[in-house]
């Protein structure tokens, strides 16, 4: 009974004083002065994507630098788009090796089925995630090009430093030797 | 030669203040926008000039180049006429609003204000009252439903809100025995009158956020019921008309919260500051409780808004004049 009127009495006198607003705006206050958790992509930083991330395709090679391919076409055929074309021929030293290997990212949905079906662990999908184009025929992509491409982040999970670069087309690079940060550092969890 | 000078001096005042009050928004728009970011923990406007200093500029621009679109239905008088009838009373109202009381320079006495009239706070009100003539004919000559929504709420808000706010003034009149803004100044330099007229203080604030359209009532420009209320119809520079005005609203309605509670340019005697510094930071600090108040409130309803000006804020204004009364007794 006591303990009830005490409950209504102190509501009371918080509607009266307005405790529940200045509550709010104390709230607002510590937010203001608080550090901002805005990722300044493209400007500043960019994210770097984990290891589990599946971005853009990219073909293994070995020693020799050859592709680690064997142009089984296996992917080309788990593929639900179709969106994989292999063309096998054998080289100089008798190896069997893709002639054509094209993707279109244009129609891949990026499920990464055919990385889990290959064979000669030779396809992979990556790290590089800021390939968009005006022209969708710059979407399909050939051997070499897949070759060249990053493979798979190391650690992930983190901001890099980078800068906004129109000098070969609009790319972001990282800078080199920059410090990665947890962007989850700033993130108030209440 | 004298009286000459003294016309000189007037017109160099005059084309001052113009001049501040035609820029002031573009920093306050930066300003606003900067602190509705940070308090949602983003970093607001950063690609344009340092730190987005240069956006209000490139918004600008933006505004001058667009389209001034005017509905077929519209009435195309009323339509031009009411930008610039929402924008001319907070330029007048600076007229009567001192920032300090006067300075020497080059042997010459300045004075820090336009008009030292001894009704200046009854032509503040009054003045000030005739900005929502420009809301409301924007309204009605859009000729559109929600334009014409927003302003009619506009007329019910500002009717039920000037009452309260006249009242709570009459405290701040009664202790300086006189409407004069200087005089009421002066009458604060012992003491300010938040001391005394704490209650007068608080209806003339939230009535002040309800005169100048801010949330928690901004029903008028409701963006989630009536598109943008009165100004839905409005494009290009007579838009930016508006947004001019309501930005010289905050900081109009933020003076004369310094004057009238707060002791204008005294300061506290432990800091020596110049009086104009001081009143310059304590306008900001209100301009940057208005905008602190908009990004923390949500919107009041309607029914709310009305119940909260009629039967909260004039019982206790009309209760302040009478405390005030009974204690100078």
């Amino acid at each position: 009974m006591i303990a009830r009127v005490a409950q209504r009495m102190s509501g009371w006198i918080g509607w009266v004083f307005f405790l529940d607003l200045l509550d709010g705006l104390s709230l607002t206050l510590s937010y203001m002065f608080s550090k901002t958790v805005t990722e300044r992509y493209p400007d500043n930083e960019k994210w770097m994507p984990f290891p589990r991330y599946r971005g853009h395709h990219f073909l293994k090679s070995n020693a020799e630098g050859k592709t680690n391919c064997v142009a089984c076409e296996l992917c080309a055929r788990i593929c639900p788009c179709r969106c994989i074309t292999v063309v096998p021929h054998e080289d100089e030293d008798g190896e069997r090796h893709p002639r054509v290997f094209e993707i279109n990212l244009g129609r891949c949905l990026y499920c990464g089925l055919c990385e889990d079906a290959c064979p000669a662990d030779a396809i992979a999908l990556g790290r590089h995630y800021e390939f968009s184009d005006y022209d969708n025929k710059a979407l399909v992509v050939g051997r070499d090009a897949l070759m060249a491409m990053p493979g798979k982040a190391v650690r992930g999970g983190e901001v890099v430093p980078a800068r906004l670069s129109t000098e070969d087309g609009v790319t972001v690079p990282a800078i080199a030797g920059g410090e990665g940060a947890d962007w989850w550092r700033n993130i108030r969890r209440r | 030669m004298e009286s000459f000078l003294a016309i000189g001096l007037i017109v160099g005042k005059l084309a001052v203040v113009i001049a501040i009050l035609l820029i002031l928004p573009i920093p306050l728009t930066w300003i606003e926008r900067k602190i509705a970011g940070h308090i949602q923990q983003r970093l607001g406007p950063m690609r344009v000039g340092w730190h987005g200093l240069l956006q209000p500029l490139a918004d600008g621009i933006k505004l001058l180049f667009k389209e001034d679109h005017i509905p077929v239905e519209a009435d195309r008088f009323l339509f031009t006429l009411a930008p610039i009838i929402a924008l001319v009373p907070p330029f007048l109202v600076f007229v009567a609003i001192p920032i300090g009381d006067s300075i020497t320079l080059f042997g010459t006495e300045i004075t820090l204000y336009l008009a030292d009239m001894n009704v200046g706070l009854l032509y503040i009100l009054a003045v000030a009252g005739i900005e929502v003539y420009g809301v409301i004919l924007a309204g009605w000559a859009s000729n559109s439903k929600y334009a014409v929504l927003g302003s009619l709420r506009t007329c019910a808000q500002m009717i039920s809100y000037e009452i309260p706010m006249g009242f709570s003034v009459i405290g701040v009149v009664m202790l300086a025995q006189s409407m004069s803004l200087l005089d009421i100044v002066e009458s604060q330099a012992g003491l300010w009158n938040i001391v005394t007229q704490p209650l007068g203080f608080f209806v003339f604030f939230v009535s002040g956020l309800a005169e100048a359209q801010r949330i928690p009532f901004d029903l008028p420009e409701a963006e989630g019921d009536l598109g943008a209320g009165y100004h839905t119809e409005y494009s290009g520079m007579r838009f930016s008309f508006f947004m001019i005005s309501e930005y010289l609203i905050v900081v109009f309605l933020s003076a004369l919260m310094v004057l009238l509670f707060f002791g204008g340019w005294h300061g506290i005697a432990m800091i020596p500051l110049p009086p104009v510094v001081w009143f310059l930071l304590k306008l900001s600090f209100f301009i940057w409780m208005f905008m602190w108040l908009r990004f923390t409130f949500p919107r009041y309803r309607y029914d709310q808004l009305m119940s909260i000006g009629w039967k909260v804020l004039l019982p206790l204004s009309l209760a302040n004049i009478l405390i005030s009364g009974v204690f100078m007794l």
